[in-house]
């Protein structure tokens, strides 16, 4: 029978060896994390560490966040607008720790976020180069804006029907829905809903299979909107996917998002029209639809200002006729000292035509005088007053 | 009014409509009609905002 150690012997041989190599000295490693599992209570993070060749994994070791480093992950998550979650590569500052009952495990001391930030700039400027070199979006040499088909078609001068892609039982559908639903002014919506995840990996696949089939009926809905809400600020990557972002820019209906990011704007929220939130985004249609309506009551009123002109206009006009009337009858002219000559029973407009010898009746205000002419003669000026 | 009007139609219309009688020599004889389709237009939009119309869908087809 060979001779035997007790476990506890070797283990801590392999403690001590680890220690007196390991000790006092951090590592600056890359690797991709996988099996990530956060306890946010405790402030742990629990996790693997994996380098692969091709498809298979060729070095594989754990990992763990302790509740002094766990800040890190939630400055990683800020600074990176996205989950630290398996599948993700990150570059960080280890110490080789051996345990006697759990063994071999990094202590991850630090992450460096430039590394992770610059690498998912870019990943974003590669699919923006893509998208402009596809033309599937332009960026405007002045304001830096960018422009894509979407983004362009006019909104119809009323929004009312809205396909609503968010997800079930989520804070973005819920507020959404209570903004439009609680407007006061009494604006008609219809929305229909096309739910599904909308966090994760997966969503730019399932949230572009809901595109699909609201295309497909792309003439029941006045624009579409993309909505998410509570807590999501850490996932940023699936408004980043190339296909999602190509698929929007070329939709044929006006797609609003609202996907909850305050600092960053994804790939997808530039080749439509971004609001910040889902209230906001609900904001926005309330508000369109109440600039429409506000315009209708100025031209109502314009209109109704310029019957009015047109009608004082003709009412005047008609008191000048009248007027104008009242000034030229002979009575008025009587009034004023003039006198009209009638001969036979007609007015004289020409005195040629009253030969000498004939009688005339001469009207005036209050009298005729009946004359025989005596003597014509010349008064030496024009005739015609 | 016409069956396929639309909202974007009818809002048209009255600028238009608006347009006609600030600037041109409307004569009175037609305004009696020109309010009626104006009251009428404003009423179509009003309401339009508030109801969703099934054919403005078979419109825009």
């Amino acid at each position: 029978m060979p001779e035997t150690q007790k476990l506890s012997e070797i283990v801590n041989e392999i403690e001590g060896t680890i220690r007196n190599r390991f000790a006092g000295r951090t590592f600056w490693i890359k690797a991709e994390i996988a099996d990530v599992k956060k306890y946010t209570d405790k402030r742990w993070c629990f996790l693997k560490f994996i380098e692969k060749m091709g498809n298979q994994v060729s070095a594989e070791i754990k990992g763990v966040f302790w509740s002094n480093s766990y800040r890190q992950i939630e400055l990683f998550e800020g600074a990176t607008q996205q989950a630290f979650t398996s599948g993700l590569e990150i570059t960080c500052n280890v110490a080789v720790k051996f345990h006697k009952r759990y063994g071999l495990t990094l202590e991850v001391v630090e992450i460096d976020f430039a590394y992770a930030v610059g690498k998912l700039e870019l990943e974003r400027k590669l699919i923006i180069d893509r998208l402009l070199q596809e033309q599937v979006m332009v960026q405007d040499g002045t304001s830096g804006l960018y422009y894509s088909r979407n983004n362009r078609i006019g909104l119809p001068l009323v929004i009312q029907r809205i396909a609503l892609i968010t997800g079930p039982d989520s804070d973005g559908q819920r507020d959404f829905k209570k903004v439009i639903g609680n407007n006061k002014y009494g604006y008609a919506f219809r929305i229909t809903e096309f739910l599904t995840r909308i966090q994760g990996d997966e969503a730019s696949g399932l949230v572009a299979e809901k595109l699909r089939l609201i295309e497909a009926e792309q003439n029941k809905y006045d624009v579409v909107v993309i909505v998410r809400g509570g807590g999501s600020d850490t996932d940023f990557k699936s408004f980043n996917n190339y296909e999602l972002a190509r698929q929007v820019a070329l939709f044929p209906v006006p797609v609003l998002t609202g996907i909850g990011h305050d600092r960053n704007t994804s790939i997808t929220d530039l080749v439509a029209r971004q609001n910040r939130t889902p209230t906001e985004t609900a904001t926005f249609i309330i508000d369109y639809n109440m600039d429409v309506d506000n315009e209708l009551e100025s031209l109502k009123e314009r209109f109704f200002s310029a019957v009015d002109n047109r009608l004082l206009r003709t009412s005047n006009d008609l008191e000048n006729y009248r007027q104008r009337i009242r000034n030229l009858s002979p009575e008025t002219i009587l009034k004023k000292g003039f006198a009209l000559i009638m001969m036979d029973n007609k007015i004289v407009c020409d005195p040629a035509h009253i030969p000498e010898n004939a009688y005339t009746q001469t009207l005036l205000k209050n009298e005729i005088i009946h004359s025989k002419v005596i003597e014509k003669t010349s008064n030496g000026t024009a005739n015609d007053i | 009014m016409e069956q396929q009007m639309t909202f974007d139609k009818a809002f048209a219309e009255l600028q238009k409509l608006v347009r006609q009688i600030e600037t041109e020599d409307i004569q009175v004889d037609t305004l009696a009609a020109k309010v009626h389709d104006a009251n009428e237009l404003v009423k179509y939009c009003e309401t339009r905002l508030r109801v969703i119309e099934e054919d403005v869908v078979k419109e825009r087809e």
